[in-house]
């Protein structure tokens, strides 16, 4: 009978599965392999659950520091542009559908994407560990195991012991054979050198369709262009925002975090019929805190996309001027039933964006309770306080104002521009970051880090010299 | 003959007394703004602002503007030892989750159970909510500093407030330029007075009805 | 703040947890642990406590951990995430077999946002960790876009045992690389934390945009023993 492979011929085949750019955690035992064949230039980073983003090899005897292990309890090393962040928010990334992959050990995997790993039923109670997590958050999730247990099959039609996830598994790789779980069932795809379809059914439990180009078992990593995330213009940044599109901008409303550039650049590119998402809808140039330095100035604010009638609809907290006499823009366009808007709380609007982004459907918050906010909304009691259930907002695009990015993405902000910013990273599909300076990685210090750049699509940085003030034209 | 009033300062000093040592405290915009003036040099209080800062000072000079650094209401703050930065869902969660100790907002009425209104005037059709509805429910003590009447003067404590709520029965304490009150369960408690006036002339400015505390005394700063 | 944040011994920082106490250990694997605090605990001699943390192994001759308040038989009850692979054997199963300990084993991702929901005043979040597997038995469960999620309630405590590695009088804390771990979440999500750091320096010493744990999390202040 030929031979099986060794684990770290299963753990090669999974790397091979890994492409360029994903984001992704390896769990405990073979898994674990698979970190040695991720060579730093193939742009993967890894992400453990105690809160490591771009680990590493293995730290030597020599190069290893106590504080930083991954969710193995190993000596490990962070790669240039890698970040420390917390485990609640490590667990975020993952809920919030940002991790690409998870490859995790089995000890029973079922047709139908059903996995176990974490208990043993005899033993009465098992470590879940973060397990549960990864495979239900994971966008995909690889199970490496061997093909047997002492010649029992761990490939069944179903899982005897308790599950770690029900129908999520994409694809199984054990040392004879690479199955992929699809809707008609398990398809055989690869199988080791030497091995006939029938001695690996017999080791198989479940019903294995045999794919109509089975192959013997391809080690071979893709070639792939990489990933470019510095964009050289705002314009160039904000070239595929639709007409409809939800975007998330605004620091606060003062000027230092928001994103000028891309939003002017917005302003000529025209999509049309935009929900904006932010705590104001442009109140600087009513501001004081937005007064410029001379009288023939004024900042830039959102107001620049009311007047070519971009917006449609807005969900903000602070929507318009503080001062009654000194109407912004927007406040105009609602007067006269050109826009729509949303009030929300603020802390409930930056919660709702948290949710957004780390995969939180809707919870339920004290305020607002007995006011106007609670219109429509369920009220609930819990020990004896009511709340009211908000839900999760994301938007298609968030226009985010950092201080400096790396190449990867990863941001840091200054003082209180953070404020909206950094949530608001997290809970769009495209983010895009305006940034006063890009650098290498490795630059940034990883527990500096606010933002990972796995939340981040495209940087652009600030031209040498731009104001947030413009000049007022005179009609 | 008008009877004098107290001044916006005095109601922020008379404020600052209320404030523990040690407590962390968010200052909402107007009369609340100057209550960090008033508070003594060797009382600890850090202050938290829900543009997303810790510890901050006082105000920065025109010349020091950063527009990196503003409170909630948009005014630029010096860069002094101890801040702390963070994003808006943190500075959220400090208050819901029970961290701040005490708040410190401006009001368009309160009512006699404790309500707040102070988001938006009917009339103008609009208004901002900001971070006031989080304020009220999340913080420990919320003290309402304002003036007694508006520009009318109409009372601005009134039995159920007819302006759009902030929270209900979120209000502890009411200071304002002729008394300072205090929401019990039986109700609004007339606890200090301002120099020269009488329970009957407060009263007078007053919807509902006030009950007189047994040590009521003068306003003490 | 507080003022008098400072505590001139772990043992006198951890004086006053009680007797049933619920406390959260900070923590994943070694970094992050707060030792000298755990070895206060033990010296101090509360019971009946439950500890929520990540893990609990074999108590060790050289680490303060829970395994060793375990060991001591203070725990009445662990929250926890791991005591070991499927096929290993560690102490606290068996007292927990011979119904000497409760435990309550929690996904991780379920933990980390339990504690945050007890941290940010939330009454419950909908969450899709754990859906079709035991975790979501007796749970409460609720489609939103055709998906399920369950309703997981806030996790609080009486303290939080944490460490950190820098810390500033007004209890500013910052952690080194992966220190972090649960304990900012910890720190925010009990009613009295203790920060066990391994320097204290002078307020304005640690950069604003550095601070991770704010202070408004952080009640006592100790600096880790020697050796710890």
């Amino acid at each position: 009978m030929a031979e099986r492979l060794s684990r770290d011929l299963i753990a090669l085949r999974v790397a091979a599965e890994l492409r360029r750019g994903q984001v992704v955690n390896l769990g405990i035992g073979l898994p674990t392999l698979v970190a040695n064949y991720v060579s730093r230039d193939r742009g993967i980073t890894l992400h453990s659950e105690n809160g490591v983003l771009g680990y590493g090899p293995h730290a030597s005897d020599e190069t290893q520091d106590p504080d930083l292990i991954n969710a193995r309890g190993e000596h490990t090393t962070l790669l240039p542009g890698g970040a420390v962040i917390s485990h609640n928010d490590a667990f975020g990334i993952v809920r919030g559908g940002r991790l690409d992959v998870a490859v995790l050990g089995a000890l029973q995997v079922s047709e139908k994407g059903g996995l176990a790993n974490w208990l043993v039923p005899e033993k009465g109670l098992g470590s879940p560990g973060g397990a549960l997590d990864m495979a239900a958050g994971a966008k995909r999730l690889i199970v490496i195991t061997e093909h047997t247990n002492g010649g029992a099959p761990k490939i069944l039609k179903e899982c005897t012991y308790p599950l770690t996830v029900a129908h999520r598994v994409n694809l199984i790789v054990t040392d004879l054979a690479v199955m992929e779980v699809t809707p008609e069932g398990l398809v055989l795809k690869e199988i080791a050198p030497g091995w006939l379809v029938e001695a690996v059914r017999e080791l198989t439990e479940a019903t294995l369709i045999v794919s109509a180009d089975l192959k013997e078992m391809d080690f071979g990593f893709p070639k792939e262009p990489p990933v470019e995330k510095v964009c050289s213009s705002a314009a160039e940044a904000v070239a595929d925002v639709f007409d409809g599109a939800v975007i998330l901008m605004d620091g606060f409303g003062g000027l230092g975090g928001m994103a000028h550039y891309l939003m002017l650049a917005l302003r000529d590119q025209g999509a049309k019929e935009l929900t904006v998402v932010g705590n104001t809808v442009g109140i600087a140039r009513v501001s004081a805190f937005g007064a410029p330095p001379s009288p023939d100035l004024q900042a830039i604010d959102h107001s620049i996309l009311v007047e070519t009638g971009q917006i449609r609809r807005a969900i903000a907290s602070f929507p318009v001027s503080p001062s009654p006499s000194r109407p912004s823009a927007f406040e105009g366009a609602y007067r006269r039933g050109e826009v729509e808007m949303e009030l929300v709380p603020q802390g409930t609007l930056a919660e709702r964006l948290r949710a957004g982004g780390y995969g939180v459907a809707a919870f339920y918050t004290p305020t607002g309770v007995g006011t106007v906010v609670a219109e429509g909304k369920e009220v609930r009691e819990f020990n004896g306080r009511e709340y009211l259930l908000e839900r999760a907002i994301r938007g298609d695009f968030a226009f985010v104002r950092a201080h400096k990015a790396d190449t990867l993405g990863n941001l840091v902000y200054r003082g209180t521009s953070r404020n909206f910013n950094a949530v608001m990273a997290t809970a769009a599909d495209i983010t895009i970051a305006e940034v006063d300076e890009i650098v290498e990685p490795g630059e940034l210090d990883p527990e500096a880090i606010i933002t990972p750049g796995l939340f981040v699509k495209r940087i652009v940085q600030r031209p040498p010299g731009f104001s947030p003030f413009q000049p007022i034209v005179k009609e | 003959m008008v009877k004098e009033r107290l001044g916006r300062d005095i109601i922020a000093m008379r404020v600052a007394k209320e404030l523990p040592e040690g407590a962390v405290v968010n200052l909402g915009i107007g009369i609340p703004t100057l209550v960090s003036n008033f508070v003594a040099e060797d009382k600890t209080v850090g202050y938290h602002s829900e543009s997303g800062v810790l510890n901050y000072g006082s105000l920065a000079e025109e010349s020091e503007r950063d527009y990196d650094l503003i409170n909630a209401g948009g005014q630029f703050l010096q860069w002094v030892p101890g801040m702390a930065f963070f994003g808006s869902e943190e500075a959220f969660a400090m208050i819901r989750g029970g961290h701040v100790d005490v708040t410190v907002l401006g009001a368009l009425q309160v009512s006699e159970r404790g309500g707040l209104a102070n988001w938006m005037v009917p009339q103008r059709g609009v208004g901002n909510i900001g971070g006031a509805m989080d304020l009220a429910v999340g913080a420990k003590r919320v003290i309402i500093a304002m003036e007694h009447t508006d520009r009318e003067d109409r009372p601005k404590l009134v039995k159920e407030c007819s302006f759009p709520l902030t929270g209900r029965r979120c209000v502890s304490l009411v200071v304002t330029d002729l008394a300072v009150i205090e929401v019990a369960p039986e109700g609004l408690v007339l606890k200090e007075i301002a120099p020269d006036w009488t329970p009957e002339e407060v009263q007078s400015l007053t919807e509902p009805k006030l009950i007189l505390a047994p040590d009521l005394k003068e306003v003490e700063l | 703040m507080k003022p008098g944040k400072v505590y001139p011994t772990a043992l006198r920082a951890v004086e006053d947890v009680f007797d049933g106490a619920v406390v959260m250990l900070g923590g994943f694997g070694g970094p992050g642990l707060p030792q000298s605090l755990v070895k206060a605990l033990i010296e101090q001699g509360a019971r009946d406590l439950t500890f929520i943390c990540n893990t609990c192994f074999e108590p060790k001759p050289d680490e303060h951990d829970v395994a060793r308040l375990v060991d001591h038989g203070r725990v009445r009850k662990l929250i926890t995430t791991f005591i070991g692979r499927p096929n290993q054997e560690m102490p606290a199963l068996d007292l927990w077999r011979r119904g000497k300990i409760e435990i309550e084993m929690v996904p991780q991702g379920i933990l980390a946002e339990r504690m945050r929901a007890a941290a940010t005043g939330l009454g419950g979040i909908f969450i899709p960790n754990g859906v079709g597997t035991v975790f979501e038995d007796g749970q409460e469960k609720r489609t939103f876009d055709g998906q399920e999620y369950i309703l997981a309630t806030p996790l609080k405590a009486d303290f939080a045992l944490i460490g950190a590695h820098q810390a500033d009088p007004l209890g500013n804390l910052t952690y080194r690389l992966t220190q972090r771990n649960y304990n900012p979440t910890m720190a925010a999500a009990a009613d009295v934390t203790i920060a066990e750091v391994r320097e204290l320096v002078e307020t304005g010493e640690i950069d604003p945009e550095r601070v991770v744990t704010p202070g408004i999390y952080v009640d006592r202040l100790v600096v880790a023993e020697r050796g710890i």
